[in-house]
């Protein structure tokens, strides 16, 4: 008889524990607590009481909060094609071997060490109405809308993306960049021979190729625009009139400003649900077209 | 033998206490304000702790109110302790309260030498936000008010009189405006946080927006009438940018540049607006509807005392929140930042009479006092000023006229706060 081995599940133990003790429980604690009501302001609510999902009927009966969907509906929807697009375009600019790509990778790159508050803040000024760069920028093309992006009820929520576009980019064009590069040059070389090329070559060839990258950007591209919330906080603040609200500041104003502990254990629920079932669906995706 | 025996008891006692733990206090401080705060802040806890070898302070700087907050609670509701002393929104009294997060601070007077005195002397304006049920839970710390700031040589040079009304106010303001704002605007009112700068109007219109912790006066005609008027200084005078105005940080910066003519803004700007400013300034409260009227609103932070801490830290603390609230730093914070002396004995230091003659403006702001009025507090503060900015925002963009806003503001809010009736 094979005597159990131990050791991997030793290397694993590790990072089991970390996962048990910082995903695993806390939401489990959610999901119980979202069927619970509970308020901490409210004296009378303070200890929880068994709701069922009245937490989330309250949610999806609440215009705000469908409002809130919304908003991140089309905030994610526009930023993370966007970003991925923009990209890939600029990892096959920047990929070449040419003297001085060093510089221009480097500036491309350069917004995504800042921390998204920094970023937020600058993207503040650039949003100036009449003298701030972004508006002086549009001018130069023609564009003669409304200035006041921040606090326009119809921009507000397109300045959000603008920022986590300028920010993102270049963290996920730096994947595509290293997809690109460690491509077999035999294959290209051989699909070049028999003719293909340009956009028939991308298509064919590279894209299939880098799969796996373009699997785990969209991944960290979509988790992440759920989870950025730094400039909605310095931009915005959900406004005006709560057109720029996304899901996790939503949470952070009902779990922190509200201290409502059972809607905000509802709102978590539901982004994990979110973000577990696009990541699995977006992984079985990339495994089965691998297959 | 006794004799032995006492002696040695008296030197182990004398051994503890040389190295007996310090009693360790930590006071949790938003930082984000345009002033050498840290700097100040450091030197006193240096000074309070050689002072008092026996207590330990550290200093916990942390980004806005909302961020100190948000750490008392994690810490509280996770079993871990919070920071002793924490620094948060005067007007989060209810909800800290309601929520066990801070503690009552009457024992605390009663046994400090001079207690009943120090809190008999803070100004009353800014002592509202500091009780509940009749009990102390908070001491005014760092307390502004919403002001006019005007560009007084602007004014004189086009021989226009300091505003003395909402008309004089939107006529001035239409008449400094040049090329339709593109070099200059004649006044901006940042509505980002829309609720705190719109208040002054809604008081000089007649009606602040609140008036106690359960009830609003949001659709009150008063104060749809403030709305119309903000609405007004873009429509009928063009003399401010339509709509909403995320302008907190830059309005300051547009105003010192001259690229503003008036801001509405808190007092706690005054440092930096007069550091930057070529020109003389003025600062007054905001002028009234009626001509000859004033208004303004109080804010900023108070200092709390948060819960689940020993005697000896509560003691501990209270001694520091004294010696941080002494008369003479209170004006020399003051003097530093702009924010209003707070205590009655603080006007009488060398301090300030040393700002005030350094800094004539600082006594305009204290008047501004005299026609503030309190700053939105009520139960379930979160909830209800969400819907208060959120229908303002839309009376302001034009996207709900502003009765209909009002009237959908007010029945939100009755809403929020049927729990606590």
């Amino acid at each position: 008889m094979r005597k159990p081995r131990l050791l991997p599940y030793l290397l694993v133990a590790p990072t089991l524990v970390f996962v048990v003790v910082f995903t695993l429980l806390p939401l489990g604690e959610a999901l119980v607590g979202s069927l619970f009501k509970q308020r901490l302001n409210i004296p009378k609510f303070q200890d929880p009481v068994f709701y069922g999902l009245g937490n989330f009927a309250d949610l999806f009966g609440d215009g705000d909060f469908l409002q809130v969907l919304a908003n991140t509906g089309v905030y994610v929807l526009v930023l993370v094609p966007l970003s991925l697009l923009a990209a890939l375009v600029l990892a096959f600019l920047v990929e070449d071997k040419l003297k001085g790509l060093g510089v221009f990778r480097l500036a491309l790159f350069h917004p995504t060490v800042l921390p998204m508050v920094s970023a937020a803040t600058v993207w503040m000024f650039f949003f100036t109405p009449d003298y701030g760069l972004w508006n002086q920028g549009l001018h130069l093309f023609g564009y003669a809308g409304p200035q006041n992006w921040a606090g326009n009820p119809g921009l507000a929520l397109g300045a959000l993306v603008v920022v986590a576009f300028w920010k993102n980019v270049g963290f996920f064009m730096l994947f595509f960049l290293a997809g690109l590069q460690g491509l077999d040059r035999s294959v290209v070389e051989a699909a070049r021979l028999d003719g293909a090329n340009g956009l028939r070559m991308t298509w064919s060839i590279v894209l299939p190729l880098i799969r796996r990258q373009t699997v785990f950007v969209t991944s960290i591209a979509f988790i992440g625009a759920f989870q950025t919330v730094d400039h909605v906080f310095v931009l915005t603040q959900g406004g005006p009139s709560g057109l720029s609200s996304l899901l996790l500041y939503h949470l952070w104003q009902v779990r922190f400003e509200r201290l409502n502990v059972g809607q905000g254990d509802a709102v978590t629920v539901l982004l994990v649900a979110v973000l577990l079932a696009f990541t699995v669906t977006n992984f079985l995706w990339g495994e089965s077209r691998e297959k | 033998m006794r004799k032995i025996a006492l002696l040695c008891s008296a030197f182990l006692l004398s051994l503890t206490t040389a190295f007996a733990a310090p009693v360790e206090i930590t006071l949790a401080y938003p930082v984000a304000v345009d002033a050498p705060i840290t700097t100040l802040l450091k030197g006193w806890s240096n000074d309070f702790m050689a002072k008092n070898p026996d207590i330990k302070v550290t200093l916990v700087f942390s980004g806005g109110y909302p961020d100190v907050k948000t750490a008392v609670q994690t810490a509280i509701q996770g079993g871990a302790k919070a920071p002793t002393l924490a620094v948060m929104l005067a007007t989060d009294v209810y909800d800290l309260v309601n929520a066990k997060y801070v503690d009552n601070l009457d024992d605390l007077v009663a046994k400090a030498p001079g207690g009943p005195a120090f809190v008999k002397d803070f100004l009353p304006a800014y002592m509202g936000n500091s009780t509940y049920h009749g009990k102390l839970y908070s001491l005014p710390f760092q307390r502004s008010a919403v002001v006019l700031y005007y560009n007084a040589d602007l004014l004189a040079a086009n021989k226009i009189a300091v505003p003395k009304s909402w008309d004089e106010l939107g006529k001035a303001a239409q008449a400094l405006t040049v090329d339709a704002g593109k070099t200059r605007w004649g006044i901006e009112i940042p509505t980002e946080t829309a609720y705190w700068t719109f208040q002054p109007l809604a008081i000089g219109g007649g009606k602040n927006v609140y008036t106690d912790d359960v009830t609003v006066n949001f659709n009150a005609p008063e104060v749809i009438d403030a709305v119309q008027f903000y609405n007004d200084l873009s429509k009928k005078y063009a003399a401010t940018p339509a709509g909403v105005q995320v302008a907190w940080g830059t309005s300051t910066q547009n105003f010192a540049a001259g690229k503003t003519a008036m801001i509405v803004h808190t007092t706690g700007s005054l440092a930096g607006i007069l550091k930057g400013a070529q020109f003389k300034v003025g600062v007054m409260a905001v002028p009234g509807k009626k001509p000859g009227t004033l208004a303004s609103v109080t804010g900023g932070g108070n200092l709390y005392l948060t819960a689940n801490h020993s005697p000896e830290e509560r003691t501990a603390a209270f001694a520091f929140a004294q010696f941080l609230l002494d008369p003479s730093r209170v004006a020399a914070f003051s003097a530093a930042t702009g924010y209003i002396p707070h205590r009655t004995a603080a006007t009488a230091t060398p301090e300030y009479k040393a700002w005030l003659e350094k800094v004539p403006q600082a006594a305009d702001a204290v008047k501004a006092l005299a026609s503030a009025g309190p700053e939105l507090a009520t139960q379930n503060l979160g909830g209800v000023k969400t819907i208060f900015n959120k229908y303002l925002q839309a009376a302001f963009n034009g996207t709900q006229s502003p009765k209909d806003a009002m009237d959908a503001a007010q029945k939100e809010a009755t809403k929020a706060l049927a729990d606590f009736k």
